[in-house]
């Protein structure tokens, strides 16, 4: 029984959430029921996740590979966990689980009658599956089928709020993601047009071998492929549905979309530009470059429309635009270092954001307030909730000894490394910047004088969500351990990859 | 240039596909009215649909399963097709979807026009 576990852990991982998710609607109107059995299939994927990711840690760089159905590699589809994939597996249910417990008993006001919180949960559960789907799959058709998953799950948890802009910010995010995915499926095409293969690791060996004879095509595949998952991650210039559907969204949800939604088309454009085009390739058609150019302009446009915005939701969802620019211009940099300091900086900002988004709902819901100009002193009515919020802000900021810290300092040295102090001076700017709209928030909330009415903390399981969320910000800052390990030996596997 | 025009019309299934994308493109990023956009969509994907089956057809190939080879005659890919079944699925779920939304921007704007209601959403704000 247990080796039969341990043996298909790899796929249960994947498949729990979204065969619990189809199970939710059947206990219709039993919310205490639908609530605990969410929170303790997070609890159970977590010690799958965990028990995974320490056996991928032991093994020292041999991917654990799960062949679906028992097809052999070309022909059936593969589910690989590398250290990439335990090291997203694990930010994945880190931050869900949180995000759960903090749903719970919250959720009614936001989203309306009881089955519309069921629906909520059943989605939930299924971007769940699908990112964790997409972490560890190595079929290039597969991560097309997760990715639609996940964005239809998105739209839906967008669109779950009461009132009628969640449906317009639903309806925009809808259209812009379904055109990023049929680039997405346009650049499979064209990928499997030239090399016969659908899985990752074999179309890389063709691919290397047969690009030369039609560069044009492999040129088409790259930009389909940048554009489409560009669009649904939310690169600068494709940003346009991100502050709308995540300002819109019922707080749980804002939150989960932010930290992890966003991170999984990164980690699958990680996989695709690495692991099926490969560093060579992409140095051949100077994606680097573009990936850099794009990082920076979006770190410093995404930081200064923050500034301008007083709704404190789109603040945030801004922010969240400038620091996927700091994960781009990892991934463009190229070396261990830099590549290093872009999945941690994936992690940590994952966690800072969700915590950042639920603080933010918690005052909201309990002040009815949308503006940071008139939260004034709120800090003296809801310690808990605003304690959290600066522990989130400092460490987005990227004070040492918080979990920022760690990732935008391998950032820079793998900038100094290359020798590109243009990114070295975006990063640190960047970080000024970030001072600059999370500090006056902190200022306000603090050093104003209390105002007269009644705002109170939220519940209890609200309050241990955002204490777990901080305490995992702040031990990652300080003993970031086994994460920076992960982290580091999937950067080391993405550069050597053959 | 004659050889590229040749090339254009031997190949005409990615043609047609290159053709019917930019009008689909053009069709979601210009129009206001949602259900166009909807369509436009649509008609992107089934671009896309055309490649993929263009790309496994082999002229005059035997279909698999059913019939013999013979070395005259291969084989068609049937991989493609199947993928774009799944492809198929995932856009009607799509549409579906993005009607459901439609109807319930209806309910509460009174219009389909995505001006329109931008326009709406903006007094409101203001108001």
């Amino acid at each position: 029984m247990m080796t039969a576990i341990t043996d298909n852990l790899s796929v249960f991982v994947v498949i729990l959430p979204l065969f619990i998710a189809f199970v939710l609607p059947t206990f219709a109107r039993r919310m205490k029921l639908v609530e605990g059995l969410v929170i303790s299939v997070e609890t159970l994927w977590l010690i799958g996740v965990g028990y995974l990711a320490s056996i991928v840690l032991m093994q020292k760089g041999l991917p654990i590979i799960y062949k679906l159905g028992g097809w052999e590699a070309p022909w059936g589809i593969e589910l690989k966990v590398d250290s990439l994939g335990a090291f997203f597996l694990l930010v994945i249910v880190g931050v869900s689980l949180p995000v759960a417990l903090f749903a719970r008993g919250n959720l009614t006001e936001e989203v309306g009658s009881k089955e519309r919180v069921i629906r909520f949960y059943v989605l939930y559960l299924l971007l769940g599956g699908a990112m964790a789907g997409m972490a560890v799959t190595n079929d290039l058709f597969n991560v097309f089928v997760l990715v639609e998953v996940a964005t239809l799950s998105c739209c839906g948890l967008v669109s779950a709020g009461n009132h009628p802009r969640a449906a317009e910010a639903a309806f925009k995010y809808l259209i812009l993601a379904t055109l990023g995915s049929t680039l997405l499926l346009g650049g499979i095409g064209f990928i499997y047009m030239t090399t016969g293969h659908l899985n990752m690791s074999f179309a890389h060996g063709e691919l290397a071998q047969v690009w030369q004879n039609s560069p044009h095509v492999v040129w088409m595949a790259f930009s389909f492929m940048l554009v489409g998952f560009g669009v649904k991650s939310a690169v600068f210039p494709l940003h346009v549905w991100l502050p709308d559907a995540h300002s819109n969204a019922p707080t749980p949800a804002s939150a989960i979309l932010s930290s992890i939604a966003v991170k999984g088309y990164l980690i699958c454009l990680l996989k695709v530009l690495y692991n099926v085009f490969g560093p060579a390739l992409m140095v051949q058609f100077n994606v680097h470059r573009i990936l850099m150019l794009a990082g920076m302009v979006a770190i410093i446009a995404g930081s200064i429309r923050a500034l301008a915005q007083d709704e404190l939701k789109r603040r945030l969802a801004y922010s969240t635009v400038a620091q996927v620019g700091y994960i781009l211009l990892g991934f463009g940099l190229m070396n261990i270092k830099s590549l290093t300091g872009a999945l941690f900086y994936l992690a940590s900002h994952a966690v800072i954001k969700s915590s950042l988004f639920l603080a933010a709902g918690a005052m909201i819901g309990a002040t009815g307030k949308k503006n940071i100009s008139e939260l004034a002193g709120i800090g003296r009515k809801m310690p808990y909730t605003m304690a959290a919020f600066t522990i989130g802000s400092l460490s987005l900021i990227g004070i040492p000894l918080f979990s920022g810290f760690i990732g935008k300092w391998n950032l820079l040295l793998g900038g100094l490394e290359t020798g590109n102090i243009l990114s070295a001076i975006v990063i640190v700017l960047g970080s000024v910047m970030c001072a600059v709209y999370l500090l006056p928030i902190i200022r306000i909330a603090y050093f104003e004088p209390a105002p007269e009415e009644d705002w109170q903390d939220p519940g209890l399981p609200q309050k241990i969500a955002l204490i777990l969320l901080s305490a995992a910000v702040m031990i990652l800052g300080i003993l970031p351990g086994p994460v920076l390990e992960l982290a580091t030996r999937a950067a080391t596997e993405l550069l050597m990859f053959q | 240039m004659k050889i590229f025009l040749e090339k254009l019309v031997v190949n005409y299934p990615f043609t047609i596909a290159v053709f019917l994308f930019m009008i689909g493109a053009l069709i979601v990023l210009t129009k206001s009215n949602l259900f166009k956009k909807l369509i436009g969509i649509n008609v992107m994907e089934s671009a896309i649909y055309i490649m993929f089956a263009g790309g496994g057809n082999i002229r005059g190939g035997a279909v698999p399963i059913l019939e013999e080879a013979t070395p005259k005659s291969l084989f068609i890919n049937p991989l493609p097709s199947a993928l774009m079944l799944t492809g198929i699925v995932v856009s009607v779920s799509v549409t579906a979807f993005g009607l459901a939304l439609i109807i319930r921007l209806y309910k509460t704007y009174g219009t389909t026009d995505a001006r329109k209601i931008a326009e709406m959403r903006n007094e409101v704000i203001k108001g």
